[in-house]
């Protein structure tokens, strides 16, 4: 999964970005306006963290801007703004959630998390396929009630494709989801990730369409 | 006394009284002498008359003294005209109209004024002149008219009767001219207690080029005073939130180093605890900095439809989430007496209080009543028992420390509420079971 971060505190970006690369994302920051507001538009982000109080320009015309672009991807406003009036104002605009300065980060996971779950559509933060259990609250998969472990970007290709169950993905849709901006970008390597995870989890669990994509079926 | 109104009409009609009180009896005190001077008059041509037939007569024959004046009116009986002549040898004449009365005898040889006011024959009374006449053959002759003055009497009691009526038909002039006089003079001070008042709700300034001369200045004191006013409350809300985000900002790196910390053992119970505290105690801080300023702030005054409209949306999602139901009901037009950031920080509380503890059910009511609107949010959770509410109320104070939050929205809330002349009244709903949050806030007419 994907995440903009928008922050322009130095500090606290460092610390939300290596909690959300801990826990499988691939992250961008933009630390102005004007740079967040063309990476949102520009890039297919699977959701977006977004602080107000911003230089160039503010968050709030930042995130009016993204939703009069067609930007759909989920938006969490995390503001010191904490007047309900601020929080509507933000939903109004199109955020979906409004976390408030300052904040608990497992709250934030848990926020985010749950944004993408809606945007895909999936009730349940534990997905299970046959005897493949993923939960992806703690990002641990079992197979048959063993553990398995599994790399950061085995985990971010297996919870795309579990986020997205029922749906043909492509490598190259892939490959955009589990990089940030500037990772090195090579759609051979989400084959081999995908191979990994077949000797890992078993050959059933994802389908090949060869020379389109993967596919985990949806839930029955 | 602190009304203008009143010092000026009861200044004014006192004075009017005085006016008026010295001018009737300067008047009433110009026609009494008038009249009796008119009446002297006459009795003086009365007087010459009868003397004038003594010097003809008297000295030859007395007897005819009354055929000499000749005036039928002498002769009626009682007419209230009288004359009586008499000589050094008490030989006393008089006319007919006396029948057998007899005027005061002179004092004669006696160097005194001779009474002149004195009962006549039909005991009215009357007004006498004499004088004291010595005819060519030296007899020595006193003559005498009288004259009742009962009709002089009447004629200025009639026309004291006149006076009064016309007076009092001034003084009903002069109050009503006072109470219009007043009332013109006091509409500028009107105008702008009514301009001041909309002011409040307005984002527009008072011009003072509107007003008379001599309230203009003191319009325009008023008016910069008012700008000014604005613009601390205004600032100080910008300083506030500035100095809430350079803090929040900050204490967010902090938790997060701690609970980092914290996750890997390290014992930091304290240092989270203190954290916790600070960012209670801003969050406290904030909250009165903004009550304390809040009905200071402009304009004060909210669409109720829209900011409930939002809420109830924002709100609605979010219930939707949670698998429970808010419904709303409120009439349209209503514009209340708050600060909309005020009012939608009350209702985003309340709302986010009823979100926590509901189990299914969350309902938004808003009635007009009393000159304003009564808004209500139940909902059909556990409730606070009676003896907790105001437990609940204060700052700080969480009945329940497993729903996340720092116990300050209700605290916050009636701090808020308090500042616009509010209150914040909790009890138990009656068909929901749960809490019901109440508060009443003044309307606001509409601008014509």
């Amino acid at each position: 999964m994907r995440i903009l971060l928008v922050e322009d505190e130095p500090v606290l970006a460092q610390q939300i970005n290596t909690v959300l690369v801990t826990e499988g994302y691939a992250v961008d920051i933009a630390d102005d306006g004007i740079a967040a507001e063309a990476l949102g538009v520009s890039q297919p982000y699977d959701t977006i963290v977004l602080d107000m109080g911003l230089p160039g320009r503010d968050g709030m015309q930042v995130l009016k801007n993204w939703r009069a672009a067609g930007m759909r991807a989920p938006v969490l406003i995390l503001s010191a703004r904490d007047g309900w009036t601020e929080r509507v104002d933000g939903l109004d605009a199109g955020a979906d959630d409004y976390l408030i300065k300052p904040f608990h980060m497992p709250e934030l996971s848990a926020r985010l998390r749950a944004m993408i779950r809606r945007k895909s559509e999936q009730a349940s933060p534990v997905f299970e396929r046959d005897d493949v259990v993923f939960d992806s609250r703690i990002n641990q998969v079992m197979v048959a009630g063993q553990g398995i472990s599994l790399t950061a970007q085995e985990m971010a290709v297996l919870s795309y494709l579990f986020h997205h169950a029922g749906r043909l993905v492509s490598r190259t849709e892939l490959s955009q989801h589990i990089y940030h901006h500037d990772g090195a970008r090579e759609s051979n390597t989400i084959a081999v990730f995908i191979n990994r995870l077949r000797k890992k989890l078993g050959d059933s669990l994802i389908d090949t369409v060869r020379g389109r994509g993967y596919m985990i079926k949806a839930p029955e | 006394m602190t009304s203008l109104r009143g010092r000026a009409v009861i200044g004014g009609i006192l004075w009017a009284a005085v006016t008026i009180l010295l001018g009737f009896a300067g008047l009433q005190s110009f026609v009494d002498q008038g009249a009796e001077e008119r009446f002297d008059e006459l009795l003086l041509t009365r007087l010459s008359q009868v003397v004038t037939a003594v010097e003809n007569v008297a000295a030859t024959n007395p007897e005819a003294i009354a055929g000499a004046v000749g005036d039928p009116v002498f002769m009626r009986s009682m007419s209230g005209l009288y004359w009586q002549v008499e000589n050094e040898l008490g030989q006393v004449f008089r006319s007919a109209s006396l029948d057998d009365h007899v005027l005061p005898r002179p004092r004669l040889l006696v160097d005194a004024a001779p009474n002149d006011r004195f009962l006549g024959p039909m005991g009215d009374p009357v007004r006498a002149m004499s004088r004291y006449l010595t005819l060519d053959g030296g007899s020595l002759w006193h003559v005498q008219v009288a004259k009742s003055i009962r009709g002089l009497q009447q004629e200025l009691a009639q026309l004291r009767e006149i006076m009064l009526t016309a007076f009092t038909f001034v003084i009903v002039i002069g109050v009503v001219g006072a109470l219009l006089q007043v009332t013109v003079a006091l509409r500028p001070i009107e105008k702008l207690r009514r301009d001041v008042q909309q002011r409040w709700t307005s984002e527009g300034g008072l011009d003072h080029g509107k007003y008379p001369e001599e309230v203009a200045p003191l319009v325009y004191d008023i008016d910069t005073l008012l700008t000014r006013n604005r613009e601390i409350v205004q600032q100080s809300r910008k300083q506030a939130a500035d100095l809430g985000h350079a803090i929040k900002t900050p204490a967010a790196i902090m938790r997060n180093e701690l609970d980092a910390l914290a996750r890997a053992g390290q014992p930091v119970g304290e240092a989270i605890a203190a954290l916790d505290r600070l960012d209670a105690q801003l969050k406290r801080a904030f909250g009165r900095m903004r009550a304390q300023t809040g009905i200071a702030a402009l304009p004060a005054v909210t669409e109720m439809d829209r900011s409930l409209g939002r809420m109830v949306c924002a709100f609605g999602d979010m219930a939707a989430q949670r698998n429970l139901t808010l419904t709303a009901d409120y009439p349209p037009g209503q514009r209340l007496r708050m600060d909309p950031t005020d009012l939608e920080e009350v209702l985003g509380n309340l709302l986010d209080n009823a979100l926590k503890w509901a189990s299914t059910a969350i309902r938004l009511t808003a009635i007009p009543q009393a000159g304003g609107v009564t808004i209500t949010i139940e909902d059909d959770g556990p409730g606070i028992p009676p003896d907790q509410i105001a437990l609940a109320m204060g700052s700080g104070q969480r009945l329940d420390i497993a729903k996340p939050g720092t116990g300050l929205g209700l605290s916050i809330t009636a701090d808020l509420l308090q500042a616009y002349g509010s209150a914040l009244l909790l009890d138990q709903s009656a068909d929901l079971g749960g809490l019901r949050a109440r508060f009443h806030l003044q309307s606001v007419q509409a601008q014509g």
